[in-house]
């Protein structure tokens, strides 16, 4: 079986720090950071203040269909609009406009969508509560009265694959899919998984997603509790790491196989050449200090690609600002690239932690990096961690090693992936 | 990486379902048909349009009895460790720490997030007006308590699953409603073939039996509301079919690289052959009457096992007994079968243990991998009133027992994703390429 070549022809993302790759990429690269102060409620008494918020985020800038709605949240709201950007991007409802009638259906067919999202929320099982209130505590009162209090697509809201179910009408995508809700790595596993997907034939394109908006209260303050919020600002690998911070928005990519974009005469961006994933199983919160899972996931995608670490032009670390994950990360790296490191960089600090999406951002941003032939800078660095030694970070941009990076994303239940993209 | 793809043995069950907690009590249960549904004993459901569902009965997790980790699960949870744990036991191997890096883990999870009393505790806390004071959260229960966050996590499943069992590569948690057992099953099916790991935990659990769970179906009308015969509730393809039953479990396998199996002298169920997925984009809650979108994940399943419809003896329906998804079923299987579909038997077992909406997929896995294994084919119970636009020959009244060379998964999700796996006898395995194809 011949491996088909995975690449990249539409690129779409939205967050704090802009509503498109270039203009966030921008923000990174003046050092400017998007987070500030939440706005979305009240945090005067709260012992945590700071998020990438989507500043004045209005849904029909996003979504332009107000029919749906009443059927999605803002987490799809973001996920829609990132979608869209990226198979708007490929110019693929173009080229299907203009094929045969006969070979549009079969077009669909060949045509998926493979999307990480942040599933479970806090905010959404509130609705609950007028009802509650008006049962006053009896489940009775609450059952019989359940369709006077709530609306009646509640739990359609609710659905963890609402980008992919809405998606896929919008664009009549009716090919291989999937939706992950794997924390964290959900974005870059969507990645991974449409790439495995193009290579074993089982479609020819697939626009892969991943979206979240984690900035609500009760998310935030169990991230607080459990010590992952950072008290003033997002510093990765810095002496004064001292956790992260929430934000919000999307990421996406189209894939195609290399002959369906030679076959449509669509622009190459990019190709992905390989990934891996690996979990550590020490249970959700918990990582190994070592950065086992991390080293590991590395090299599984190195020889996913067949190729060596010198090959690697600029890496994209997850750099979450928590004291265990940067220091870990720093670990790994040593092992893996010893005292040939790459640039190493990092976007978080920028815009915030996207939690699902931040993975596949990262790779949006990356390729818009490599095209531009900058490492952007990690502009909240002042002084590397002790314990972070040997990890090339610096605050101000310099030139890849090649047009090769490598992007990390880290989740809970100690899952670990590397992406390996390469910019056309 | 070698080129030839590796095929994928299955060797070890556990179930968990409304009609029995383990193995052998569920099976008995399906061939006889024997309905989990009743009234809700979970919580006071007297005041909901629909009082019944297929509750998992007298669960106390046997075999797992770690208490330690017991805090950090939810129901669904428990269901998932228990019959994780009655796969890898039947199965006769789990991970070592020799071999733990060569162990995946693939689970399809529910989509709840707190439980209905934690939600109901930080309610009276800082919502006795109906809206969140933001502030009282500072000083509320739930709202301060890991141990909430922790089980109301999407991933929580996938780390429970991963440390209890010492599973160090790769892992991964779906959701495509009621696709995502399915959608597991068919993710780690390609772990194995890429070379990625060699043996895998897959499987899934859900339980939304509670008032928020319920009360979303019943606020969209998708669950029967007979209230008074609840056995009888779940019809799949019966005329008078009005809605399905909520269930609530967990289905769990052990896959493993066939040659891997053959080599330890396991006993080896099914082989685990073929996987499609599509995506309806028809409308959120329903696939078209004319079973495009389901038709093609049928036929890619088929293709992807090197396998054609005259081949295949038995499908276990998606079935849930709602009017458009059994009519929109029964086109896809003639138009995938045609005349064939005369001949393949269909049943649906949600008609005995209900909707177990994530876990549906992965314990229906189970259910084709035992089929083809014992050579009998459960039933569709209480059908009665033939549907013209289900057009089935399916197994009623006594269960089928002849040989089961091919059985097919379905199984469907609201957001119209569909999930078709397809499982091949072990005795038709060895002549085979690797491709599926006669070598």
């Amino acid at each position: 079986m011949t491996r088909q070549k995975v690449v990249i022809t539409g690129t779409g993302a939205v967050c704090a720090a802009g509503m498109h790759p270039q203009d966030i990429l921008g923000v990174i690269l003046a050092g400017s950071t998007a987070i500030a102060p939440i706005r979305q409620w009240d945090t005067a008494a709260w012992p945590t203040h700071l998020a990438g918020e989507i500043p004045d985020l209005n849904p029909r800038a996003l979504v332009a269909d107000r029919k749906l709605h009443k059927l999605i949240r803002r987490t799809d709201l973001v996920g829609l609009y990132a979608a869209s950007q990226a198979i708007d991007h490929s110019g693929f409802t173009a080229w299907r406009d203009a094929l045969a009638p006969e070979e549009v259906a079969p077009c669909n067919d060949r045509t998926g969508a493979i999307v990480g999202s942040g599933a479970g929320n806090f905010q959404n099982q509130y609705d609950f509560f007028p009802l509650m209130t008006a049962a006053h505590g009896d489940l009775h009162a609450f059952g019989r009265d359940l369709s006077d209090n709530v609306n009646p697509m509640w739990l359609l809201r609710t659905l963890p694959n609402n980008v992919l179910g809405h998606i896929g009408i919008q664009y009549n995508l009716k090919g291989t899919n999937a939706c992950i809700t794997n924390h964290s790595v959900g974005g870059t596993l969507a990645v991974i998984e449409a790439m495995e997907a193009l290579r074993a034939g089982e479609a020819d394109r697939i626009v892969a997603v991943g979206h979240e908006t984690p900035i609500e209260p009760q998310m935030v303050l169990y991230y607080h509790r459990v010590g992952l919020i950072a008290s003033e600002a997002l510093r990765p690998f810095d002496a004064a790491h001292d956790g992260s911070l929430f934000g919000e928005g999307a990421g996406a990519l189209m894939l195609e196989t290399a002959a369906s974009a030679a076959q449509r005469g669509a622009p190459v961006i990019g190709e992905v050449l390989g990934g891996g994933s690996v979990s550590e199983g020490l249970g959700l919160l918990a990582i190994r200090e070592d950065g086992d899972g991390l080293a590991r996931a590395i090299l599984m995608a190195l020889d996913d690609a067949g190729l060596h670490p010198a090959d690697v032009g600029m890496i994209v670390a997850h750099g979450n600002g928590t004291r265990q994950s940067d220091v870990s990360e720093a670990a790994a790296l040593r092992t893996v690239f010893g005292d040939a490191m790459p640039p190493v960089t990092g976007f978080k600090w920028a815009f915030g932690h996207l939690i699902a999406a931040a993975g596949i951002l990262d790779t949006v941003l990356a390729l818009e990096a490599l095209k531009a032939d900058v490492v952007p800078g990690i502009a909240t660095l002042r002084t590397l961690d002790d314990a972070c030694a040997g990890l090339q970070v610096s605050a101000q941009p310099r030139a890849p090693r090649s047009k090769l990076a490598l992007i990390l994303c880290r989740g809970f239940a100690g899952t670990n992936a590397a992406l390996l993209v390469r910019a056309a | 990486m070698t080129n030839e793809r590796r095929r994928v043995a299955i060797t070890g069950v556990g179930m968990v379902t409304p009609v029995g907690n383990d193995v052998a009590t569920t099976w008995e249960s399906l061939l006889a048909g024997r309905s989990g549904g009743g009234p809700i004993t979970l919580f006071d459901a007297s005041g909901f349009s629909t009082r019944i569902a297929a509750e998992v009965k007298g669960f106390r997790p046997i075999l797992f009895d770690d208490r330690k980790l017991l805090k950090f699960t939810n129901r669904s949870h428990r269901f998932a460790l228990e019959a994780a744990e009655q796969a890898l036991r039947d199965a006769g191997i789990r991970p070592t720490a020799a071999d733990a890096t060569r162990w995946g883990c693939a689970v399809g999870a529910g989509m709840m997030t707190a439980d209905f009393d934690d939600l109901a505790l930080t309610h009276a806390h800082g919502a006795a007006g109906g809206e969140i004071d933001t502030d009282a959260l500072l000083t509320d229960g739930p709202a301060n308590d890991p141990l909430v966050f922790c089980r109301g996590q999407a991933a929580e499943g996938l780390a429970l699953l991963t440390r209890r069992f010492g599973i160090h590569g790769y892992g991964t948690s779906v959701h495509t409603a009621c696709a995502s057992g399915g959608q597991a099953l068919g993710t780690a099916m390609k772990l194995i073939r890429r070379g990625r790991v060699d043996r895998v935990l897959a499987g899934g659990f859900d339980s939304m039996i509670s008032p928020i769970g319920i009360g979303g179906f019943c606020l969209l009308s998708a669950v029967s509301a007979d209230n008074e015969t609840p056995q009888r509730a779940s019809r799949p393809f019966d005329a008078t079919r009005n809605g399905f039953l909520l269930g609530e479990g967990a289905g769990f396998l052990v896959l493993e690289a066939w040659d891997m199996a053959r080599a330890r002298g396991a006993r080896i169920y099914a082989e685990l052959a073929g996987d499609g997925n599509s995506l309806s984009s028809y409308r959120i809650t329903d696939s078209p009457p004319n079973g495009d979108g389901p038709i093609q994940s049928m036929r890619q399943a088929l293709a992807d096992a090197g396998a054609i419809p005259a081949q295949v003896d038995y499908i276990n329906a998606h079935g849930t007994s709602t009017g458009m998804n059994d009519r929109s079923e029964s086109a896809a299987i003639r138009a995938v079968f045609g005349d064939d579909a005369d001949r393949v038997s269909v049943s649906s077992t949600k008609s005995t243990m209900g909707h177990l909406i994530a876990a549906a997929g992965a314990v229906e896995g189970v259910v084709c991998a035992l089929t083809i294994a014992r050579g009998e084919m459960p039933i569709n119970a209480n059908y009665r009133e033939r549907d013209p636009d289900c057009d089935l020959n399916l197994v009623v009244d006594e269960p089928r027992r002849q040989k089961v060379r091919m059985a097919m998964s379905n199984s469907f999700g609201f957001g119209g994703s569909n999930s078709c796996i397809v499982m091949r006898h072990p005795d038709d395995v060895d002549g085979l390429g690797a491709g599926g194809t006669p070598s």
